[in-house]
């Protein structure tokens, strides 16, 4: 059977190799170890060697030519093998580029597709074996690169993985693709996830980038790495370990950042009426205790504008857009100093359903359990849409990162008094500014514009929040 | 052998008070007879011989032979008796001087006493101990090397012990003698002579709590009874080799101390159970479930398992060193374990 040779893939992150020279020509006849070829990679020009003994039947693939770790670029007849009927039996490297597998895809005749067929050698090839090509560097130290052995199949078969390394992966978003199995069988186990989180941690290996799933909170440290070396400045620098908090808000937010198309849209909203119906209810609320915070206002406002816009309340699901029916509001929430500082996203259930008082019990109670305990993975998780607020600090604007699988987030700035201009008339009143994050593969501006008109009419006239 | 003088790491240093297995065996039980006139002791040779393996050396003596009992050659009888004795307020030990010979009394010890409390509707209690030599001794051949906890610990209600130290041999047979329930009590042989500190006075060691013999990082090793020192032997070999174990002895493994092995697994992501019954159906094999039900995610590979091999108990020494679970075959399964092979 006629031997395949392909691209071999000899870094991590090579996608792609180069032929940058045969050292031999169709007819040549070859010995196990020969080095047909000069490869260059991302990395590296490398030497590749033949492992078989035989004649080149058909070279595939010119030199100076890209194609694809996979992409067949020689045949090999073996020795006793008719080299005509061998070459004939290769694939041309377009037809299998587009077939993007290495499997035995000739495209030659009709009658290739009849295996049964006892049609003659030269016009219905025997199926060409695959090999793997090993990787002699000649110019890099022999350990850059480790995936030979294991290189993933496209089609292949299931992944072999120990559960503690599939676990590991996962949560240090390590590229299984990439990193090859010292098991039994080429099974993945803990000492190669351990020996490839070190590598990524020093730059060699890119971490997977993947949206979180929704509401769990993960300790992974799968943040890519900056390759600008930091060093400390200053003879008073000190260093502060990142918890496992921080380390999920860096993962979720470079993932958010670097995963969806935000952008923004800002307007400016008149408070004048809503803080005026606030004090009233608070001083007729007083004995209650119940205080409603601007905060709640701007959740119910929120909430109930989804019904006109159900778009905002969606999801990006990659080959199709999830319009949540439920419309839980995420109230971020910031830790104290003393409980190690943070944020956490708390999520109010059905804010659409819930009266102002109701939110308003439910963010307190939950952003002081979020202060002193700490919140379980059920009282994050599910949100559809957030808000995060900084008014309290008197920040007047402010742009918010989506937070997945949310599809936009609420920024919101301080009520601040200042110059309006009312029915052409120079007036002062209380303004706030509210700014939209978006996630442009499902929100597009005219739609985040009439959903902020919404919410800013709730706002605007409060007593619509009331009923 | 060496193994047998293997002393964990939290064993105190020299200076305290060093007294043999049997030794500590006794002396929990004559303490527990000095406090309660309700306990006594019959077997085989328990009183004027002083015990067939000198467990019960001078209890004739201080307590007379209506309390330290001589018993014809008839397990099935005496076993029975006692349990009635049990039933009735007492507290027997009863001394099977191989675990062996117990299989004739199987009747009165797994179908009676396990099942007093529950059939007689909480009416009668079983507060009984049963104890002697458990394993291959040596060159004892196939019908007196029983190994019984594989089948006994298949029985509801009873509570097994196999202590690996002389301080647990005192420890839990305190406890097994003031426990309410059927305890059976797993020494072995080969251990009695070994020497090692144990605390005078009241010393109680708790029923499924078990020792860290010695701790590590790469891999759990869960044993009881003998086995455990050669896990420790295992360990010392596999250090050189650069692999770090944890040893566990469980002490008793019914009740089995599940958390602990849970805790070390999840830490170590690797598990190989030690156990010297046979494999089908053993302690080993139930370790081996639990741990893959309770650790599957935490798992590098598949627990793997050294037991005696799946034969009749051979005579001949070589051979029946080969089929204990030595240290070479759990160095052998700690580094396939480890895909170190």
């Amino acid at each position: 059977m006629p031997v395949q040779l392909t691209m071999p893939r000899l870094s991590d992150t090579m996608e792609a190799g180069t032929i940058v020279r045969w050292n031999v020509k169709e007819g040549d006849p070859v010995s196990s170890g020969d080095v047909v070829a000069d490869v260059e990679t991302d990395k590296a020009t490398m030497e590749m060697p033949v492992f078989d003994d035989g004649v080149v039947a058909r070279i595939l693939v010119d030199p100076g030519t890209q194609v694809k770790v996979g992409t067949p670029i020689a045949v090999i007849a073996t020795d006793g093998e008719d080299v005509a009927a061998a070459a004939a039996s290769g694939a041309t490297p377009s037809a299998a580029a587009r077939a993007a597998a290495p499997a035995p895809a000739p495209a030659a005749t009709p009658t290739a597709a009849v295996p049964a067929s006892p049609a003659p050698a030269a016009t219905a090839p025997s199926p060409v074996t695959p090999v793997k090509v090993e990787l002699l560097d000649a110019t890099a130290r022999r350990g850059d690169a480790p995936a030979i052995a294991g290189a993933p199949q496209p089609a292949g078969p299931r992944m072999r993985m120990s559960p503690v390394a599939r676990r590991m992966a996962d949560e240090f978003g390590v590229p299984v693709d990439s990193i090859s199995g010292s098991g039994p069988a080429g099974r993945i186990v803990k000492r190669d996830i351990e020996e490839a989180i070190q590598r990524m941690k020093s730059g060699q290996l890119a971490p997977v980038v993947r949206a979180a799933p929704a509401g769990a909170p993960s300790t992974a440290l799968s943040m890519p790495v900056s390759t600008v070396p930091v060093v400390p400045i200053g003879a008073q620098a000190r260093e502060v370990a990142v918890s496992g908090m921080r380390q999920t808000i860096a993962r979720r937010l470079v993932e958010s950042k670097l995963s969806i198309p935000h952008y923004q849209v800002t307007m400016r909203v008149s408070m004048d009426a809503l803080l005026e119906l606030r004090s009233m209810l608070n001083r007729q609320l007083e004995t209650q205790g119940v205080k409603l915070s601007v905060n709640d206002f701007i959740v119910r406002a929120c909430a109930i504008g989804m019904q006109a816009h159900p778009f905002m309340n969606a999801s990006w699901g990659g080959d199709r857009i999830v319009l949540h029916s439920d419309v839980n509001v995420g109230v971020a929430v910031s830790l104290p100093a003393e409980r190690g500082g943070g944020l956490l996203v708390a999520t109010i259930r059905h804010a659409d359903q819930k009266g102002l008082r109701q939110i308003s019990i439910e963010t307190r109670a939950l952003a002081e359990k979020a202060r002193t305990k700490g919140l379980s993975a059920e009282d994050m998780g599910g949100s559809t849409f957030t808000v995060s607020n900084l008014g309290m600090y008197g920040v007047e604007h402010f742009t918010a990162i989506i937070n997945p699988p949310n599809s936009a987030i609420l920024a919101c700035g301080a009520a601040v008094e200042q110059p309006v201009v009312r029915n052409h008339q120079l007036a002062v009143g209380h303004e706030m500014s509210a700014t939209l994050s978006l996630d442009h593969r499902v929100i597009d501006g005219a739609m985040a514009a009439e959903y902020l008109q919404t919410v800013r009419q709730n706002l605007e006239n409060p007593a619509t929040l009331m009923v | 052998m060496s193994t047998m003088m293997s002393t964990s790491p939290e064993s105190p240093a020299g200076g305290l008070r060093e007294i043999e297995f049997r030794d500590a065996i006794r002396e929990a039980m004559s303490q527990e007879m000095r406090r309660d006139p309700r306990v006594f002791l019959l077997g085989e040779e328990v009183a004027q011989y002083n015990g067939a393996y000198k467990v019960s050396r001078g209890m004739l003596d201080e307590f007379g032979p209506r309390r330290i009992i001589d018993t014809p050659i008839s397990e099935s009888g005496f076993a029975g008796m006692a349990i009635g004795a049990a039933m009735m307020g007492l507290r027997p030990i009863v001394e099977f001087m191989s675990w062996s010979f117990s299989l004739v009394a199987a009747d009165p010890i797994l179908n009676n006493a396990p099942k007093m409390l529950y059939m007689s509707g909480g009416q009668f209690g079983c507060p009984i101990v049963f104890r002697g030599n458990n394993g291959a001794g040596g060159q004892l051949g196939s019908t007196h090397s029983w190994c019984v906890e594989g089948l006994y610990s298949n029985v509801p209600g009873v509570k097994i012990v196999i202590p690996a130290t002389p301080e647990d041999a005192k420890g839990l047979m305190t406890t097994a003698i003031r426990d309410d329930d059927p305890v059976f009590f797993l020494e072995s042989e080969r251990m009695l002579g070994m020497k090692g500190h144990v605390p005078e006075g009241d010393h109680l060691v708790p029923f499924g709590q078990a020792r860290l013999a010695r701790s590590g990082d790469d891999i759990t090793l869960v044993s009881f009874g003998r086995p455990v020192h050669f896990c420790l032997e295992a360990a010392d070999a596999l250090a050189k080799e650069g692999i770090s174990c944890e040893v566990l002895d469980m002490r008793t493994i019914r009740p089995l101390d599940v958390g602990s092995i849970v805790r070390s697994v999840r830490r170590t992501s690797a598990c190989v159970v030690v156990d010297q019954s046979w494999s089908f159906a053993s302690p080993g094999s139930e370790v081996a479930s639990i741990v893959h039900r309770e650790c599957f995610d935490d798992l590098d590979n598949y627990v793997h398992r050294v037991h005696s091999v799946d034969v009749p108990t051979p005579y001949a020494t070589n051979l029946e060193q080969e089929y204990l679970p030595n240290a070479r075959r759990i160095c052998e399964a700690v580094r396939a374990c480890l895909y170190r092979a």
